[in-house]
């Protein structure tokens, strides 16, 4: 037993943060704000990580990656979600759709998009989530219908990240009425530019550029299309969702802030009221909990065994530590936690920002309620 | 990076489990109470483990060994200072007390006895009356404390102490868990199992999801002190608020779900309710132990992946 990650992995770590240094803004706070700068900084960021070999660190070899550990991975996901994931919406590429090609595609398939993926070149959006079908995924009504050499796809997709920035989506409809409803779920891999697709954003507390709608009207594909096989779709969602689960190292991002706001206070922080102090504390020691229970799930994925409830059971600790971190600086920062960015807030807006993300993370990528269920059902067992 | 525990740890772990279930598991801790010569029972059993002759301060494999055996004892309230045994110090027990109200569980097993506080400050302590026999401390004895003058280094035995007392309340909320997880599967209400309202699967899944984090932790920090020995006291204080913030809630679950039986005496749900107490509440409530963390952390630092504490140490 050995919690070192090694001195491989801690130069990696350093590597990473000299990258970020020298490439990213201090005051950066993700690609998804207001100023389309940032987007350019993190499509520039995202070719610099990729002539380092460094995006697909984790694939094999033969996909172009460096065929890192799965530690060497963990390392990447912490450094860019604590500073802003500087990949801005590519890490969906490189988490989960790539992993997923490589799983489920064909050759042609692989030879067109996992390149494009290695060199940070493509951004791609997950169109799941309906809005009727929500944590009831399977229940999903976009319906893609057989036509000559290819697919008529016709439905509405909500709450797709970075939908307008995408240049290619993987979307899930349904073929045929299926008996069951898991039944007839196919993925197609689709060019957002394609004819009948429109992108409406939603404005949000998460900034301008974060959810959209997709409209999807007789959007037509070819067979090449479709991701897995007619059908197979269910699968790979299960399959994608598993990667997605342990994707975003959540923790990482509430350690640099407490660590930076305690920082900035100085001395002050001891003069913060006695229960903020010991709030942050509690902070700092659910954090390091939630950090381990995410390397357990992780380290029973490398493993090989199924880790659906311990990615759950690292779910609930995470999102719920980035919930309680948020709350422990706000507390720290009384009335000055409504300035942002612009308006002067301390470390660039960085808690505020922090803190508007938080209250999205136990709905994301399937709520903390539906990890509960996950992780209680496997406990008690069926009837 | 390797979380796993060695597989003789499991081994160790597993065959305690069973002497502790032949002894009559948590029965022994009944029996105990009505006559403490009953514990004697527990000290045989631990002695045919090898359990006196762990160092937890020697080597990484008998760290893991002292949790293990904490962790299982904890489980069925063993009713032995099984930490106090593997805490030691030039021929002395270790043990943490409150100079306030001094009060060493099973002290009448344990001589001679060095007493260390909150503060750090090193007693001799000695029995000073019988035990409590209290229904939330049955063993907990009163003690004296006397300076200790000269210099007696018990930096690191105190903080494996703090860190084992957390193991054994480890062990208090998996039994307790594990206990409710059986009573709400086999106990049936408006016709189906408790197991299958969505109510009690939310609040188990809560509890699983806090016994899994302590039970991380618990083995992160064992790894730590064995790296680092009093180095790591800012750690083990880590964990044993950890501990107690999660057995509040856990076990509070665990004996909710039990329904009035949670509160009875011939459920084990509730003697382990009970009797974890004793390990909560000494030396201190957790609150007080915050405060010594908070003060440690800033003084000392936090491991992380991002420097903590006044000296912004990284480690
Ligand atoms: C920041 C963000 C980014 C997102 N990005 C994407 C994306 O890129 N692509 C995509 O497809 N989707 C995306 N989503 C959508 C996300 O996957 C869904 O929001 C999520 O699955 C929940 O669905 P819902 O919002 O429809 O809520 P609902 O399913 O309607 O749930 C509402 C509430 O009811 C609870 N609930 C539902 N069913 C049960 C049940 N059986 N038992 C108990 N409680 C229940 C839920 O837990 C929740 O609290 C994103 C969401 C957010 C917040």
């Amino acid at each position: 037993m050995d919690f070192d990650f090694g001195a491989d992995a801690d130069a990696l770590r350093a590597e990473l943060r000299s990258l970020i240094a020298a490439e990213v803004p201090a005051d950066f706070l993700g690609a998804f704000t207001d100023d389309p700068n940032d987007l350019a900084i993190a499509q520039r960021f995202c070719a610099r990580l990729a002539a380092e070999r460094l995006l697909t660190l984790a694939w094999p070899v033969e996909y172009g990656g460096r065929g890192g550990s799965v530690w060497d991975q963990t390392v990447v996901r912490e450094e860019m979600w604590a500073h802003h994931e500087p990949r801005g919406a590519q890490y969906m590429g490189v988490n989960w759709v790539g992993p997923a090609i490589m799983a489920f595609g064909t050759d042609e398939q692989k030879a067109l998009h996992l390149p494009a993926i290695g060199a940070g070149e493509v951004i791609w959006c997950q169109g799941f989530s309906e809005p009727d079908a929500g944590s009831d995924l399977a229940s999903l009504r976009a319906k893609a219908v057989a036509v000559d050499g290819g697919w008529k796809i016709t439905g509405q997709k909500i709450w797709t990240s970075y939908a307008e920035m995408a240049q290619w989506c993987v979307l899930a409809a349904r073929v045929g009425s299926g008996e069951k409803k898991h039944d007839g779920i196919t993925l197609f891999l689709v060019p957002m530019d394609t004819l009948g697709i429109t992108v409406r954003p939603i404005a949000s507390s998460l900034g301008r550029h974060h959810l959209n709608e997709v409209f999807f009207d007789d959007v037509v594909v070819d067979d090449n299309a479709v991701l897995g096989g007619v059908g197979n779709g269910w699968q790979a969602i299960r399959h994608a969702l598993a990667f997605e689960r342990v994707g975003i190292a959540r923790y990482a991002r509430c350690d640099r802030l407490l660590s930076a706001l305690e920082a900035e206070l100085g001395d002050g922080f001891d003069e913060l009221p006695h229960a903020v102090r010991a709030s942050w504390t509690r902070a700092l020691v659910a954090v390091r909990v939630a950090r381990l229970l995410a390397y357990r799930a992780t380290h029973l994925q490398a493993e090989g065994t199924p880790a659906d409830t311990a990615a759950s059971v690292a779910r609930i600790a995470v999102t719920q530590a980035d919930q309680l971190v948020a709350e422990a600086l706000f507390q720290a920062l009384d009335s000055s936690s409504l300035r942002d960015k612009a308006s002067g807030a301390v470390l660039h807006g960085a808690v505020e920002d922090h803190y508007r993300y938080a209250q999205a993370a136990t709905v994301a990528s399937g709520t903390i309620e539906i990890q509960r269920m996950i992780v209680g059902r496997s406990t008690v067992g069926r009837a | 990076m390797d979380p796993v525990l060695p597989d003789y740890i499991v081994e160790l772990a597993a065959t305690a489990r069973r002497a502790f279930a032949e002894l009559g598991g948590v029965d022994l801790a009944r029996q105990a109470e009505a006559d403490p010569r009953a514990r004697e029972l527990a000290g045989d059993a631990l002695a045919a483990l090898g359990a006196l002759d762990i160092d937890p301060l020697a080597d990484a494999d008998q760290a893991l060994a002292a949790l293990a055996l904490c962790r299982e004892a904890g489980r069925v309230a063993l009713p032995y200072p099984l930490e106090a045994m593997l805490c030691r110090h030039d021929g002395a027990v270790v043990v943490l007390v409150d100079p306030a109200d001094p009060l060493v569980d099973h002290a009448d097993l344990l001589d001679p006895m060095l007493a260390v506080d909150l503060a750090g400050q090193v007693h001799h302590a000695t029995v000073a009356g019988p035990a409590l026999g209290s229904r939330l401390g049955p063993f907990a004895v009163p003690v004296e404390l006397q300076p200790h003058d000269g210099f007696a280094d018990v930096d690191a035995p105190a903080t494996i102490a703090w860190a084992l007392s957390s193991a054994t309340v480890l062990g208090y909320v998996e039994g307790a868990v594990d206990l409710c997880v059986e009573h709400v599967r086999t106990r049936h209400q408006f016709d189906q199992r408790l197991a299958d309202f969505q109510a009690v699967q939310f609040q188990i899944a809560d509890a699983v999801v806090a016994a899994s984090g302590l039970a991380e932790l618990a083995l992160f920090t064992v790894w730590r002190i064995s790296e680092l020995g009093a180095g790591a006291r800012v750690d083990a204080l880590a964990l044993r608020l950890h501990a107690a913030d999660v057995a509040r809630t856990a076990m509070r679950t665990a004996q909710q779900l039990h329904g009035a039986s949670g509160v009875a005496e011939e459920y084990d749900v509730s003697v382990l309710c009970r009797r974890v107490q004793a390990t909560l509440r000494s030396p201190v409530s957790s609150e007080r132990n915050l405060d010594t963390l908070t003060a440690a952390i800033r003084q000392e630092g936090f491991a992380s992946l991002f420097p903590h504490g006044r000296e912004r140490v990284s480690t």
